[in-house]
């Protein structure tokens, strides 16, 4: 940069703060100490820049989809009960699971050695939805209502067996904690679409009486061995949505605002003096803080929505840090500029209360997911926003625990074949992917592993997966690991 | 004036390319230390080992020749430059991904020109796997510069690149570096007016030499190796349990302090269990123990259903990537699966290296369980000395008590004692309402009733032990009350001694590779080895931990010096002499300046590898003690200072940032070493990991001092890590390198955590009441406890501004004052007009939030 330029520069900033400090101006302010130091400052009036570019050559491609929403269905759903439909197992209801089916595959310490593997066909009816009749539960009867917008994978498969290694290796492409994660990778190569709110945003839910028992992890959103500005930031329901986002009791906004006039002014002399680019960068995130402080709650207040859309996504709206309110709020994430929503709710792990449990979860998320479809639709935004809607592996098709006790049995943790669906984005809706076996226990036709599954929703936002990588000791790192391929037939 | 002003004029239209290519003596690139590095980088997906596109490979010299892609000495007419650069209509290579940087594609250019050396040192091994030689010092401009070898190393590249070192910081500059640097806690007024008035020639010898003696020194120290330990205070996982590894901190912490040896701290972290224990002090021999926890550390998963084998092996796993990463800089995970890519390193290896960790008598998940804790064997008790001399006496009493007790049971009055308590017994039981109140238990009752003389053993038993328990009386009665007392005594002082997760080689392991790393896909046996490429470990050495421990400090290995050097150099400047310390292989950045690297190496190991003594040359160098101050132009010709032209200036970790606040508002603890502790933390902060009824996660503030504890003593939790911690590792992996981000939560956590709003509340009554009664002196005061110096005339104009405005604010809604008063635990000073202090408090936080006072300059 030409020195005189830039002292130019200066001085119409010291000009600035005078005014700033007589109380005009401070909107202003934001424009002015905007992202990339002294040139875009100067522009920065004239025409106010929004987010962050992204990486050099990205996209790779012109993209499908600017943003992916994950509903995250932790403990993982059974795709017997919901999703793949094998009514052909009602006649062999509780004999044993054909010892040819079965062998081996690799079992949890919870029903390796159970030594009896009575087959338990799906505890509900299945029923066809929409003009594409795609078979799932009647206990997905919101969902169900979206049919022709969602593409049904029923042929996923996962190494893992544990929930950890398994939310991990689908979150971050590797079963050992460590890698950064999808909304990281997305982040990082894509840049963010907002100055306002962090590019990629998490949410956590539980079923109402905690009989799930999963945790989340903030490695499930963590940037791993990239920047850690890349990670996930995790709204809160209790207490600040965003860490130490709230003044402390006393400090006014206006005073607030004041003193951040101040901190910039006096880091604007340590400028002039050390001239370290880094000081202009911190002058900057104390800026875009302020405006957080005013986005967030904006954001997070619902008392606007309309009663319509409300009732849409069903009476736990209203209750902060239910999965239903968290849907919303990543509608108004997604609306704002917002990159990546990971919402993780627990709910799913029904080793023995398949029976009580099951039609609960589905109640509880059934009608939001769908909502969220349905509201995104309606606002144009889901032709460019992906709507994922999976857990870490299925559930086994035979029983684990006493089936005679209607609290003590289920099934246990199952990855050879499972369900998820997505949304929007250039997935095809209306259309169901891969065939299993007679039993839901194997892929017959068309597998999909999870790095093909992330292969294809980076795909999807014009990433082509093996050309994102981020260098770590010597290696060049990439979210599908060594493997992954995009799955062509469920995306136009 | 700006330092960097003459440098400017003098470089304002150079570019920096020019300014390599003027250099009189070019320096000689070859293909292996230079070009190679690029090549793999860039090349290996289609040109490398059996990816060979349209024929053509790129991994040695020879094959380049073969495939006519250059012509010695004719750049310009070698195709691979043609192509790199995207010349002759043909696609710019590589296809599909970024070009290389101008840098990369003017060294291979130079490479043919200078006719395709493949090395100048005449070793075609990567450099770092080289043993280091200490270089010759090398000639400089400026001899007066020179306080030191690393002086004459840094100023030789700079005359290289016609630069000139800036001068000295001041002092106040140079002493808040130094506290920060060596202590992490900034300087008192005082110290800084001491240091400036010192006339003495000595005066900065005697400062570092000051802090080189604290016992906060092993504290800001200990804090990259906790990093580098993945040391926590939980497990992580579902269950997340507690453990005690905080005894093995404070073991690192005291090593550091205690200036013990780095190829001691080596050895005893690695293989401490396995030193000759004869004659040694039982103390000695635990302390050796439990800093084996190094390779403790580790997550440990006990999530129902974990397969215990599969979770041992992730363990394992993680010892390999940890000491490899530690301390060798080598990036073994990739061996896991497959032989290395880059670096010689075989999957044999990997597993060999494996071999040595794999001897521990573990299951793979916790074993022991008790209230919070979830601990894994092996395990040692490791209280205190004191604590354990206490334990070990009352084991004593405890033996001696029972060997009374046992004596009085065989006492000849004991049967008589019996047949009378049984007569008054049998008689109470008669009568129902005396019998209520003896409350004897049905089958002693009905044992009593039958004749002593026919009673079965069984009965006979039950009944004497009965009597034993309730019916002596006397001195036999005491005896025995005295010797469960014990007991108890000894329970509760076993449920409270630490209990340290360590190593151990009791249960030998046969070792197998593991196909694609998968542990249920086991093939061939293998046998403990270190990495078959670099220089073998001594036919007599034990092929255990130990012997690999006394390998890696061996002074044949290449790699260990350099490592931790590098990583000491990257405490005190910010990035290490190599980039990527946590890789020195094939494709680790190569170092700018590797005569002082390898200099540094080798008289840190020739010095018996003393770590105070390298670090107290790297801070009295002329190197360090420059100007971090910098010119636009120099920002741009060496925008990450890799040729330290100038000191360095970078943000200070999130922990010591804390420390600072607190240390600056008078609020701080200093108490070194113990139990973690519980400062402020957001509501709710551990509420998610409250997924069942077995155990409680409300997070436990602690009172009083401890809230003001240092933070390395926070409680870690692995899962969750403290809210206020930005940017620090998540201490869930090995973490060598720090991450240096700047975000605008960041600036939320500064500016609303109740620690640093209370900090500058504490700030602000230290000032009104210890400074001048106007305002300029106690802004001064405050403004100087946070950033050492005086502030500017200008500065001061904005801070007594900033505080008539504050005042201003309090005064127009005086509950909002005391409102911003109650922030944080401390008792607030009543005595203190409270709208004039919340006008300070909130300019403190302000002073704590510059810039400045979060970095180190």
């Amino acid at each position: 940069m030409n020195p005189f330029f830039e002292r130019d520069l200066r001085i119409s900033r010291r000009q600035f703060f005078g005014k700033a400090a007589s109380g005009i101006g401070v909107l202003a302010l934001g424009g002015l100490l905007s992202q990339d130091g002294f040139a875009s400052s100067l522009q920065g009036l004239a025409h106010q820049r929004h987010g962050t570019p992204p990486l050099p050559g990205l996209p790779h491609f012109a993209p499908k989809a600017k943003r992916v929403i994950v509903l995250w269905q932790g403990g993982a759903p059974s795709q017997v009960d919901l999703f793949d439909h094998k009514p052909g197992l009602a006649a062999h209801r509780l004999e044993e699971l054909p010892e040819s089916v079965r062998a081996g595959t690799r079992l949890s310490t919870m029903t390796a050695s159970q030594g009896k593997y009575p087959i338990l066909p799906a505890i509900k009816p299945f029923r066809q939805y929409g003009n594409s009749g795609t078979w799932m539960s009647e206990l997905l009867p919101h969902i169900g209502s979206v049919a022709d917008d969602i593409c049904l994978v029923r042929t996923m498969n996962t190494d893992a067996v544990n929930h950890a290694p398994g939310v991990t290796f689908f979150l971050t492409g590797s079963q050992i904690p460590g890698r950064p994660s999808m909304g990281a990778w997305a982040s990082y190569g894509l840049g963010s679409m907002t100055d306002e709110l962090p590019s990629f945003i998490v949410m956590t839910s539980s079923d109402e009486k905690k009989t799930c028992g999963q945790l989340f992890f903030d490695y499930y959103w963590g940037s791993g061995f990239i920047p850690s500005k890349f990670q996930g930031v995790q709204f809160r329901s209790d207490g600040d949505p965003v860490l130490y986002l709230t003044n402390p009791p006393g400090m006014s906004a206006d005073l607030r605002r004041k003193v951040l006039n101040d901190i910039a002014e006096l880091d604007h002399q340590r400028l002039s003096e050390y001239g370290d680019p880094e000081i202009e960068t911190r002058i900057t995130q104390y800026e875009l803080a302020f405006k957080m402080q005013t986005s967030v709650p904006e954001l997070t207040d619902i008392s606007k929505e309309p009663k319509s859309v409300l009732d849409m996504y069903g009476p736990d709206v209203l209750k902060k840090g239910t999965y239903a309110h968290n849907c919303l709020l990543a509608r108004r994430l997604i609306e704002r500029g917002v990159r990546f929503v990971q919402l993780m709710h627990s709910g799913w792990d029904q080793h023995s209360n398949l029976d009580t449990q099951l039609a609960l979860q589905c109640r509880d998320t059934d009608q939001p997911s769908a909502a969220l479809v349905k509201d995104l639709k309606q606002r144009g935004l889901l032709d460019d926003t992906i709507v994922l809607w999976c857990g870490e592996f299925g559930r086994t098709v035979f029983v684990q625990g006493d089936i005679n006790r209607r609290d003590g049995h289920g099934r246990d943790h199952f990855g050879k074949c499972y369900s998820l669906w997505v949304a929007g984005g250039g997935f095809k809706g209306g259309k169901v992917h891969g065939e299993t076996d007679d039993f839901s226990y194997k892929v017959v036709k068309d597998p999909v592993g999870v790095h093909d599954m992330q292969a294809t929703i980076l795909h999807q936002l014009g990433i082509d997966h093996e050309r994102l990588t981020y260098r770590y000791q010597g290696r060049d790192f990439r979210l599908t690991d060594v493997s992954g391929q995009v799955v062509r037939p469920i995306i136009s | 004036m700006m330092p960097g002003r003459i440098l400017a004029g003098l470089f304002a239209v150079t570019p920096f390319g020019l300014l390599l290519a003027t250099n009189q003596q070019p320096k000689k690139v070859d293909y292996t230390h230079d070009v190679y590095p690029i090549l793999s980088a860039h090349c290996s997906k289609c040109h490398f080992g059996d990816q060979k596109l349209a024929g053509l490979l790129l991994d040695s010299r020879a094959e380049i020749l073969r495939g006519r892609v250059v012509i010695p000495g004719k750049s310009a007419s070698s195709a691979l430059l043609v192509r790199i650069l995207g010349q002759g209509g043909m696609p710019r290579m590589p296809m599909g991904f970024a070009p290389l940087s101008d840098s990369d594609i003017s060294t291979i250019r130079t490479w043919i020109d200078q006719g395709c050396i493949e090395s100048t040192s005449g070793n075609h091994k990567h450099w770092a796997y080289v043993k280091p030689i200490r270089p010759k010092l090398p000639k400089v401009s400026n001899t007066q510069w020179v306080r030191n070898p690393i002086d004459a190393f840094v100023l030789s590249r700079l005359d290289q690149l016609k630069l000139k070192p800036s001068p000295a910081a001041d002092r106040t500059t140079l002493i808040r570096r130094l506290c920060l640097d060596l202590t992490g806690l900034p300087p008192s007024p005082a110290e800084v007016d001491a240091f400036v008035a010192d006339s003495r020639p000595d005066a900065y010898d005697r400062l570092v030499d000051r802090l080189f003696a604290s016992p906060h020194y092993g504290e800001r120290m200990a804090l990259p190796w906790l990093d580098a330990a993945r040391y926590a205070d939980s497990n992580g996982f579902q269950q997340d349990g507690d453990t005690f590894q905080y005894v093995w901190r404070d073991w690192v912490v005291k090593a550091l302090n205690d200036n013990m040896p780095f190829d001691q701290f080596t050895v005893e972290q690695l293989a401490g269990d396995l030193l000759p224990t004869k004659d040694v002090p039982e103390n000695v021999v635990r302390n050796r123990q439990v800093a084996t926890a190094f390779n403790r550390n580790h997550m440990l998963n006990g999530e129902g259903g974990a397969i215990p084998e599969e979770q041992r092996n992730v363990g394992l796993f993680d010892r390999v990537d940890t000491t490899s990463t530690t301390w060798l800089g080598l990036t073994m995970t990739c061996a896991r699966c497959h032989d290395h890519k880059y670096d010689p390193l075989s999957q044999k290896d990997y597993y060999s290296l494996m071999a040595f960790f794999n001897n521990v008598p573990e299951s793979g998940v916790p074993s022991d369980v008790n209230g919070p804790y979830y601990i894994a064997k092996p395990w040692v008790y490791a209280g205190t000395d004191e604590e354990m001399a206490n334990f070990k006496a009352l084991e004593g009493s405890v033996t001696e008590a029972n060997r009374n007790v046992q004596k009085d049971e065989q006492s000849p009055e004991l049967p008589g004692l019996q047949a009378q308590w049984e007569a008054t017994t049998l008689k109470a039981l008669d009568d129902t309402k005396t019998a209520q109140q003896l409350k004897v238990p049905v089958n002693i009752a009905a044992a009593l009733k039958v004749p002593s003389g026919k009673r079965d053993v069984a009965n006979a038993k039950v009944v004497r032990d009965y009597f034993l328990e309730n019916g002596l009386t006397g001195s036999f009665k005491e005896t025995r009350t005295k010797w469960h007392d014990l007991e108890k005594q000894l329970a509760e002082a076993r449920n409270r001694l630490p209990k340290v997760m360590v190593m151990s080689d009791a249960q030998p392991r046969q070792t197998h590779i593991y196909s694609r790393g998968n542990y249920e896909a086991p093939l061939a046996d293998v046998a403990a080895s270190t990495p078959a490429s670099l220089p073998s470990m001594p036919t007599n050495a034990p092929k255990n931990r130990l012997g690999l421990a006394r390998w890696i400090i061996s002074p044949e290995n290449p790699l260990t010096a350099r490592v931790q050097v590098n990583r000491y150099w990257q405490q005190f400047f910010g990035k290490g002499l190599v980039k990527t310390p946590e890789n020195f292989g094939v494709q680790s950045e190569a170092p700018v300046n590797p005569e002082l690297l390898d200099w540094l190496a080798v008289e840190f190991r020739e010095s018996g590898w003393n770590v105070k003594r390298l670090q107290r040359l790297i801070v009295t160098s002329s190197t360090y003690r420059q100007s971090s101050k910098v010119s636009p132009t120099m920002v741009k010709m060496d925008p990450d200072n890799r040729y330290l032209a100038r000191g360095a200036r970078f943000r200070l970790p999130s922990m010591v940032i804390r420390d600072a606040a607190l240390a600056a508002s008078g609020l701080i603890n200093l108490k070194v070493g113990g139990k973690p502790v519980y400062p402020y933390q957001p509501k709710a902060i551990w509420d998610g990991l409250n997924i069942t009824d077995e155990r409680d996660f409300s997070y436990p503030q602690s009172n009083g001092a401890d809230l003001y504890r240092r933070s390395i003593y926070t409680f870690w939790r692995r899962t969750v890590k403290p809210g206020d911690m930005f940017d620090s590792s998540s201490r869930q992996v090995c973490t060598v390198r720090p991450s240096q981000t700047s975000t605008p939560l960041h600036a939320l956590t500064t500016l609303n955590d109740v620690a640093w709003v209370e900090a500058g509340r504490a700030l602000a009554e230290k000032v009104m009441r210890e400074s001048k009664a106007n305002s300029k002196g106690r802004l001064i005061d405050a403004f100087r406890r946070v950033c050492a110096r005086t502030p500017s005339v200008k500065e001061l104009a904005i801070l007594q501004r900033a505080l008539t405005q504050s005042i201003s604010a309090f005064q127009s809604d005086p509950a909002s004052a005391t409102a911003y008063l109650r922030q944080g635990d401390s008792k607030r000073d009543a005595k203190l007009d409270p709208i004039e202090e919340a006008g300070y408090a909130s300019v403190c936080l302000a002073i704590l939030n510059l810039d400045e006072a979060l970095t180190r300059e």
